[in-house]
């Protein structure tokens, strides 16, 4: 009951008219990035974090909450009216979304998605709201050793899952590994790869980072004109087909339990959460031959599942400060950027924010639901922006914003500098998530290795002293073992999807 | 003749009527608070709720802007503070013993003499803390555990060459018992594992544990003032107990050096008003902020005593791997 007194206490800071406008814009800006191809989610908060530096924590959290939400949402509109999805979280939504659309119906196939979205989040939110706090005052628990075992897990998972070529995600991964090396050692005072530069001594500063990988590579990409589409005509009137609800709910009980379940798993999330609710829920069907085809089931399980993991994958963020995806990484930069440290702490010394930080979550939810209702028509004009002119404005976005975190040039040349390798690594098809994640993971396990070593005088057995060690080591054999698995995988999918189309 | 006179004269006239009317005019411009941690952080947030006094308090319509000029534990800020041109528009806050200890351990682009101290605030002494079933409330005890406990004592502290980790190393040779340092990122980490039952003791701020002393989970051995501190007023000082052990962490003003004297005077008064002023002094207890105010010489014979003390931990105990 301690959760809904808190959730009663951080309510009022949440209906105030700035934390309103600002889940209304987060969530105006998300749709409208998820729908843009080439931009997604992460960079939306990536771009927009520096920026809402100087604001309350609140309002800026319940900007990103509204991006996060809504992109996941913007991404299947695309997919359905050109059959290009906006975000990777949207491809199984082109299966049913965009034969639908063809049919004649656009418009449903528009509503299926924004309601079935809109549940997902909802749905997502409460979970979050309601297993984030107990799950916390377990972290308590979390000795040194298991955090260790936690970071090396989250590693493992990240560069074998995220990558489709594991020694890709591994190279990625050690990028991200470097830099984290950078700056004073802080168990020992040393200085490591600062090469005498006080500006390099308190380390690589995550948002420098994550803006420089995310937002630079697709601006470039804009203003090359590699991104965008050429939107002609797009027809989204549609006939007034009936909505067909008693069907569905069936449907989103099992995507969003899909969703939820692996937005719990680092490294999987959205994409696979989509994915995986299509294939699951044209197997329990009694026609799956009609999937593929404009089923209306066939969009409502994906868009439930990728909206219902956009809580879940904040669980492991908030209480352990493990991000479990990219987006989990960005949020909980800009959580760090406002002096919200991740852990037990955070629900008790920071309860309204971080209680109405979880409330934005469903919030935005809502507010997706009627700006999506209101204003599909609208996004269309979306996908006919010129990318010539979006290019340069998130550039200068990126760069004032970085800039005004610590008033340095020094990390806006970084920044830059991290955003050409981004450039570089896309183009070798070296994803960019594992590097991100690992200047955050790196650190924590190379601390808490160091520091569970130290108290226990350099006895390596205490690395396997706990319950919580072996789960979470035996979890990391088991990822680094997960590639032959997913190779299986991939080859049924690929079946389904040539069945499908 | 006569008109080189009348001129002179004149001219003269001019200069010493200009005199105090400048001083009087000071500030005539924005002044510029240099900040060397995050927005948001404990230094951040006490600037910012003293800024307002300090301009209410300073003759004019005077504003100060607070730049944040975080990284390399305070390194980038005190530097820019110490190479700021000392015109009297440039002052910044100095964290100690950060700004003492970042120039014994490491080559910086500053010492002691670049600044101009302006005023000691803040004074927070450090503390021991222990788990309240530790089975000891004091140092005694402690040091009658440290000689039965097989191995060394751990301690955990918010990082290397911190006033928490110096302390400890003071301690440890005072009371001639084997401690093992154990560096965490934040006073909150340090918590967590002392709750977790990971390390035997914290060494931090009081202010970080006194929450926790309330409530029951931790106990405080120990605080480390030449006097008690007001909001802890039943814990015994390290002194009381026999340990010779004061350290704790200040944040004070400073100007680099140079610094205009009459813009000294005039900021030193609003400081001063500022920090007596007993809306501040409320907003200052609501955050738990030890207000301790020094003048710009108190402080600065406080600075000169710190650092010889802290180069001769230096010179017995390097805290930093060589």
């Amino acid at each position: 009951m301690e959760i809904f007194s808190a959730i009663a206490s951080a309510a009022p800071g949440v209906f105030t008219i700035p934390v309103i406008i600002a889940m209304f814009i987060g969530t105006v800006v998300g749709i409208g990035v998820g729908a843009l191809p080439g931009l997604s989610a992460t960079m939306g908060i990536a771009v927009l974090i520096p920026l809402t530096f100087s604001l309350e924590p609140l309002v800026a959290l319940g900007m990103v909450a509204g991006i996060y939400n809504g992109a996941m949402y913007g991404g299947s509109i695309p997919a359905i009216l050109l059959r290009i999805p906006g975000t990777p979280a949207g491809i199984a939504t082109v299966f049913d979304g965009h034969e639908m659309a063809k049919k004649g119906n656009p418009k449903l196939a528009l509503d299926i998605s924004l309601v079935s979205s809109s549940l997902g989040s909802a749905v997502s939110a409460i979970a979050l709201l309601l297993l984030a706090p107990p799950l916390a005052a377990i972290a308590l628990k979390f000795g040194q050793a298991d955090y260790f075992w936690l970071a090396v897990f989250g590693l493992t998972a990240i560069s074998v899952l995220l990558a489709g070529n594991p020694v890709k995600g591994f190279l990625s991964a050690c990028l991200g590994l470097f830099v984290g090396l950078i700056g004073i050692d802080a168990l020992t005072g040393n200085q490591r790869f600062t090469f005498d530069t006080p500006d390099l001594l308190s380390g690589v500063n995550i948002i420098v980072i994550l803006t420089g990988l995310y937002a630079i590579p697709p601006a470039i990409d804009l203003m090359t004109g590699k991104a965008g589409i050429a939107a002609g005509h797009i027809d989204v009137s549609g006939s007034r087909a009936k909505f067909p609800w008693h069907t569905l709910v069936p449907v989103w009980i099992r995507s969003s339990v899909i969703g939820l379940v692996i937005g719990l798993i680092p490294a999987l999330g959205g994409n696979i959460a989509a994915l995986l609710a299509w294939n699951e829920q044209r197997r329990w069907t009694k026609n799956p031959g009609a999937y593929g085809t404009g089923e209306p089931d066939g969009i409502a399980a994906p868009e439930c599942a990728n909206n219902a993991d956009t809580g879940a994958t904040l669980i492991p963020a908030l209480t352990l400060g493990i991000p479990g995806n990219a987006v989990a990484a960005v949020v909980l930069g800009a959580l760090l950027v406002h002096g919200l440290r991740p852990g037990p702490e955070l629900f008790r010394a920071n309860a309204d924010v971080v209680y109405g930080f979880m409330l934005t979550m469903l919030v935005t939810a809502g507010f997706m639901w009627v700006i999506g209702k209101f204003g599909s028509r609208l996004y269309v004009n979306v996908l006919r922006m010129p990318g010539k002119l979006l290019g340069p404005f998130v550039l200068g976005l990126t760069i004032v914003g970085v800039y005004s975190i610590h008033n340095s040039m020094f990390e806006v040349w970084l920044m830059l500098g991290f955003g050409a390798l981004g450039f570089l690594m896309e183009r070798l098809a070296i994803p960019t998530a594992p590097a991100v994640l690992a200047v955050i993971l790196g650190p924590i396990a190379e601390e808490s290795l160091r520091r569970a070593l130290l108290i226990s005088g350099g006895d390596m057995s205490v690395l396997l002293a706990g319950p919580i060690s072996w789960m979470l080591a035996a979890l990391t054999i088991i990822a680094v073992l997960s590639p032959l698995w997913k190779a299986i995988q991939s080859r049924r999918a690929a079946r389904t999807g040539a069945e499908a189309s | 003749m006569k008109l080189t006179s009348k001129i002179l004269c004149v001219a003269l006239g001019s200069t010493v009527l200009a005199g105090p009317a400048i001083a009087q005019e000071y500030p005539e411009r924005p002044i510029d608070m240099i900040v060397a941690y995050s927005a948001g952080g404990g230094t951040d947030v006490a600037a910012r709720t003293l800024v307002p006094y300090i301009e209410e308090h300073l003759p004019g319509d005077a504003t100060i802007n607070v730049i944040n000029r975080p990284g390399a534990g305070g390194e980038i800020g005190f530097t820019a503070l110490a190479n700021a041109d000392p015109d009297g528009y440039t002052i910044g806050f100095v964290n100690l013993p950060n700004l003492l200890s970042i120039a014994i351990q490491r080559e910086t682009d500053y010492e002691l003499s670049s600044f101009q101290p302006v005023a000691d605030i803040v004074y927070d002494p450090g503390g021991f803390g222990a788990s309240a079933d530790a089975g000891f409330d004091d140092l005694e005890g402690l040091v009658e555990y440290a000689e039965n406990k097989s191995g060394p004592v751990t301690y955990g502290t918010t990082g290397i060459g911190s006033d928490d980790h110096l302390a400890a190393l003071t301690f440890a040779r005072q009371a001639g018992i084997e401690m093992r340092h154990i560096p965490f990122s934040g006073a909150a980490d340090v918590r967590a594992a002392l709750l977790g039952g990971q390390i035997d003791l914290a060494s931090t701020n009081v202010s970080e544990l006194i929450d926790y002393a309330d409530s029951g989970d931790v106990v405080i051995l120990g605080q480390m003032g030449e006097e008690r501190w007001s909001e802890a007023s039943d814990i015994p000082t390290f002194q009381e107990q026999g340990f010779d052990v004061v350290m704790g962490s200040d944040r004070g003003l400073a100007a680099p050096a140079g610094f205009p004297e009459d813009a000294l005077a005039t900021l030193q008064t609003a400081v001063e008003a500022a920090v007596a002023d007993p809306e501040f002094q409320e907003r200052a207890q609501e955050q738990r902020l030890p207000l301790s105010f020094m003048d710009a010489e108190a402080f600065g014979a406080k600075l000169d005593r710190m650092n010889e003390n802290l180069q001769g931990i230096w010179e017995e105990q390097p805290w930093v791997e060589q």
